[in-house]
């Protein structure tokens, strides 16, 4: 296919949804078990994460979750028998997923670039979170030093179960063709 | 500034520091000594069962000479690198990172930063902070951060 034919393909990616089924909702409320988990595993000291008289007499007023754990609450539920024959993938999918354009078009590597999270407001215990992500950018191809390739933005909006926004990312990875390996 | 910010952040108690933070101030460095335990615990905490943060063989067959830190963890760490120095009343409302080099077990991750602007909005001092993580390969992460304080805390 023709260089323009491929620059209109990705462009009409711009402003669709990336995730499959519409928004992804948490599998579990935002709840102490996983909070406590998290800060063991991270060393994070912070009482206002765990500790009600701590986090009451804080400006927060009551515990609240680790704000960069915002993602963690929607990632999937993972089925373990196969990730690795699915190339790591945590949810079996059936079909070509959103990425399928760049790997046809012999984007076949991936490198993450960039995470950005802004905080709307902090989570508190039996929040619901949802996540529903688009495509914010797809650049035209660039010369990079892995290879050519293009820089994949996708934005994710983080709501409430009120559907009050909370937080939002944007995430960037380069899909790119490795030097050496024919497209 | 002041000494009530270099108290672990456990023992300052919900008050917060009693410090000012002022452009141009250091955080406190965080050191995270990485392990495969480490990785694998910060992955399977956010959720994360990428196996090439858990399985050797598979980073291998990847062609990464082992399993590496996911990137949920680093913006774990990050947040808690930004806490530990500005306290439990300190609030965090951006963090912007760009991901280096990787990490892996046995490297080193040190976490320095500074702030770089400060302002005050109505009940909410805004501090502004610039940081890197470098680990033995490099700059694991370079980023910036917003984080909101009781606005006596900040000088503008």
């Amino acid at each position: 296919m023709s260089e323009d034919t491929l620059d209109d393909q990705f462009a009409a990616l711009v402003g669709t949804i990336v995730s499959r089924g519409g928004p992804q909702v948490a599998p579990d409320p935002v709840n102490r078990p996983m909070i406590r988990h998290w800060a063991a595993a991270f060393g994070d000291a912070n009482p206002v994460y765990v500790d009600d008289e701590a986090a009451s007499a804080s400006r927060f007023g009551q515990v609240v979750a680790p704000p960069l754990m915002l993602q963690t609450w929607t990632m999937p539920t993972p089925e373990l028998t196969g990730i690795a024959e699915r190339g790591g993938s945590p949810v079996a999918t059936d079909g070509p997923g959103p990425l399928d354009l760049f790997d046809r078009a012999g984007y076949v590597a991936t490198l993450a670039t960039n995470s950005e999270f802004e905080i709307v407001r902090y989570l508190h215990l039996g929040d619901v979170v949802s996540a529903e992500t688009v495509f914010e950018d797809v650049s035209e191809e660039k010369q990079t030093r892995l290879g050519p390739g293009r820089f994949v933005t996708w934005a994710t909006t983080y709501t409430d179960s009120a559907g009050e926004v909370v937080g939002r990312q944007r995430f960037r990875i380069l899909k790119f063709r490795p030097e050496g390996v024919p497209s | 500034m002041s000494g009530a910010l270099d108290t672990p952040v456990a023992a300052r108690g919900g008050a917060g520091g009693a410090g000012t933070v002022s452009v141009g101030d250091e955080l406190d460095p965080l050191v995270i000594e990485v392990t495969a335990t480490l990785i694998v615990a910060g992955a399977i905490a956010t959720r994360d069962f990428m196996p090439a943060h858990h399985d050797r063989d598979f980073a291998n067959a990847q062609g990464a000479p082992d399993i590496f830190m996911n990137i949920l963890s680093d913006t774990a760490y990050c947040s808690r690198f930004l806490t530990d120095w500005a306290g439990p009343d300190a609030a965090v409302r951006r963090l912007a990172i760009r991901l280096g080099v990787p990490v892996f077990p046995g490297h080193t991750l040190t976490y320095t930063g500074s702030v770089t602007a400060t302002r005050i909005e109505g009940d909410d001092g805004i501090v502004e902070v610039s940081f890197r993580a470098a680990g033995d390969l490099g700059d694991h992460v370079t980023g910036t951060a917003e984080l909101s304080l009781p606005a006596a805390r900040v000088a503008p």
